[in-house]
């Protein structure tokens, strides 16, 4: 048979490929596989790769900054590292406004990890919360206020310093700030928060309306490294506990 | 190796018979001939280059790049063709990060031969023009349909969608960004603007089968994966499209077992699929392709048993 006589076989072949997909999926099948010194070796490639960056990172990190005698976990509604890091917060920039401030507020989905038993380094802070995030001090009428509060408290997410309050269906009661003022629709309150946050982040845009906004130019997380380390020569540890100042009813 | 096969036998025995999807009958199974095509996927790694540390937390010593390109160097030894996916939130989570604004991240990834990824919301946190910087030294191309670029020093440097074909099967793969507003600081994604995720998903999902004549179509998503309100997430848009097989997920962090299957508009299937965080786990699809059209399941909805 010469190659002319195959042209008609190719011709409906080619036909055929051409009006039919070529694959079709027949089955699938789905594993979920854990990266760990079980499953695999470190590739040393890899490895080597990656050292001469670690090596750098090791001289800024490793620097111990204070101890803590059980591992600092966050949680809802109230927390031990929810509380430290919002009183952090609060001291912070109370001395670097140089002005008393009413309370302190973090995002809840900021604070990123945990803090270890153990030593806390420069390194754990930056785990913690490794944005770049301003501290701002917010100026706001009460009734703002409340509506800030409630926002939070509605999703059981209300991470703040300064005040003990109840949540009861979604909403702030009985609010009482440490330093003895309650919340008044009409009174002015200043709260130390993220510019995240004052930029109207986590749907807060009516925070715009604030009375006043300062930046204290003053890194969230440089913050709590001064405190930390400020901490650290107390030479007693940090010891994991919360004081229940948020509650849901 | 033994603990690898052990480690997949658990999870098969874990998903039971959940996920194992099959569209034709096994003895035209058995005569056609087939492609296997692996997908292997991670998300919201999170610049965590090494393992977590052993500090006493739930993931001590898991994840880790030089792991990871073991355990993908294996399937690749294993597998005939195995493509590499990761669903954004490459940067930021850890000193790595704020140190050398993902340098690392992005170097480790092809090494690790990424064959595409999409971009999450924290990939704008060193700034458009760092990522630019950045996303210029991977070897691998970013995949986002919906997010507008003209404007912005990004402008060019994505694509909406590549195929890739292996063993002469057609995988269309796209990518779908989150809404950046109120989550990504404005001076940060400046001019970015964002398209509807299902309109544009609908689109890139129809292109893919329709115009390119893609046998499976994967969309890579930051969307997350479930809300409780409206917001769109990969369940939403797996219901209100068509012609998309696969969403790998990411953004909620969210642990998957096994995919999970939504009906589209056709009542076909669409698996979701995410891998929790941090490169702790990676996922694993084997894909089988037969030659010639669906014949005897043809048209109708793929069955997850379970």
């Amino acid at each position: 048979m010469t190659s002319k006589q195959w042209l008609p076989v190719w011709l409906v072949l080619i036909g055929l490929a051409g009006c039919k997909p070529s694959y079709h999926l027949g089955q699938q099948s789905a594993t979920r596989l854990t990266v760990d010194s079980v499953t695999a070796q470190t590739d040393p490639g890899m490895a080597a790769f990656l050292q001469p960056y670690r090596q750098k990172l090791d001289q800024t990190m490793n620097e111990v900054l204070t101890r803590s005698t059980g591992r600092i976990e966050k949680g809802q509604p109230d927390a031990p590292l929810n509380d430290l890091l919002t009183d952090a917060l609060l001291k912070q920039a109370t001395q670097r406004y140089g002005k008393p401030i009413d309370c302190s507020h973090l995002n809840l989905g900021g604070i990123r990890t945990n803090l270890p038993a153990g030593n806390i380094t420069i390194g754990s802070i930056y785990e913690v919360m490794p944005f770049d995030n301003q501290l701002v001090v917010m100026t706001l009428k009460g009734d703002m206020l409340q509506q800030f509060l409630n926002h939070f408290a509605s999703s059981n997410a209300l991470v703040i310093g300064g005040l003990r309050t109840k949540i009861k269906d979604g909403k702030v009661q009985s609010v009482q700030f440490t330093n003895g003022r309650t919340l008044q629709p009409n009174e002015t309150y200043t709260v130390a928060m993220s510019d995240y946050i004052a930029d109207g982040g986590e749907n807060v845009g009516y925070i715009k309306g604030a009375i006043r906004r300062e930046n204290l130019n003053y890194l969230i997380r440089d913050a709590f490294i001064d405190y930390f380390r400020q901490q650290g020569k107390t030479g007693t540890p940090l010891t994991p506990v919360s004081d229940g100042r948020v509650t849901v009813e | 190796m033994d603990a690898l096969l052990s480690n997949r036998r658990q999870f098969l025995k874990l998903l039971g018979s959940a996920a194992v999807v099959g569209a034709t009958a096994p003895e035209v199974l058995a005569k056609a001939k087939a492609t296997q095509i692996t997908i292997l996927h991670t998300n919201d790694v999170h610049s965590r280059l090494d393992p977590f540390p052993f500090d006493g937390g739930r993931n001590a010593g898991k994840g880790g790049v030089a792991r990871r390109l073991t355990l993908i160097q294996q399937i690749r030894k294993e597998k005939p063709h195995v493509l590499l996916f990761d669903a954004g939130d490459i940067f930021q989570g850890t000193p790595y990060f704020n140190l050398y604004l993902g340098e690392p991240e992005i170097l480790a990834m092809n090494r690790l031969g990424y064959d595409a990824g999409t971009i999450g919301n924290h990939d704008f946190d060193g700034g458009i023009d760092n990522m630019r910087t950045q996303f210029a030294k991977a070897d691998f191309p970013f995949l986002i349909a919906n997010y507008d670029f003209r404007n912005t020093v990004m402008d060019g440097r994505t694509k909406p969608y590549q195929v890739f074909v292996r063993g002469g099967v057609r995988i269309g793969v796209f990518g779908l960004g989150i809404e950046p507003k109120g989550l990504i600081p404005t001076d940060a994604y400046r001019e970015t603007k964002y398209l509807d995720p299902i309109e544009i998903g609908n689109d890139m999902a129809r292109r893919l089968r329709q115009d390119e004549k893609c046998s499976y179509v994967i969309c890579l998503s930051h969307l997350g994966f479930k809300y409780n309100d409206a917001t769109v997430s990969d369940n939403v848009l797996a219901a209100k499209t068509r012609h998309i097989d696969l969403i790998i997920g990411g953004h909620t962090h969210t642990f998957l077992n096994a995919p999970v299957s939504v009906n589209n508009l056709d009542g076909k299937p669409t698996l979701i699929n995410q891998v929790g965080f941090a490169g702790i786990h990676l996922g694993q699809l084997d894909l089988t392709f037969e030659r010639g059209k669906a014949t005897l399941n043809d048209g109708k909805p793929v069955a997850v048993h379970g």
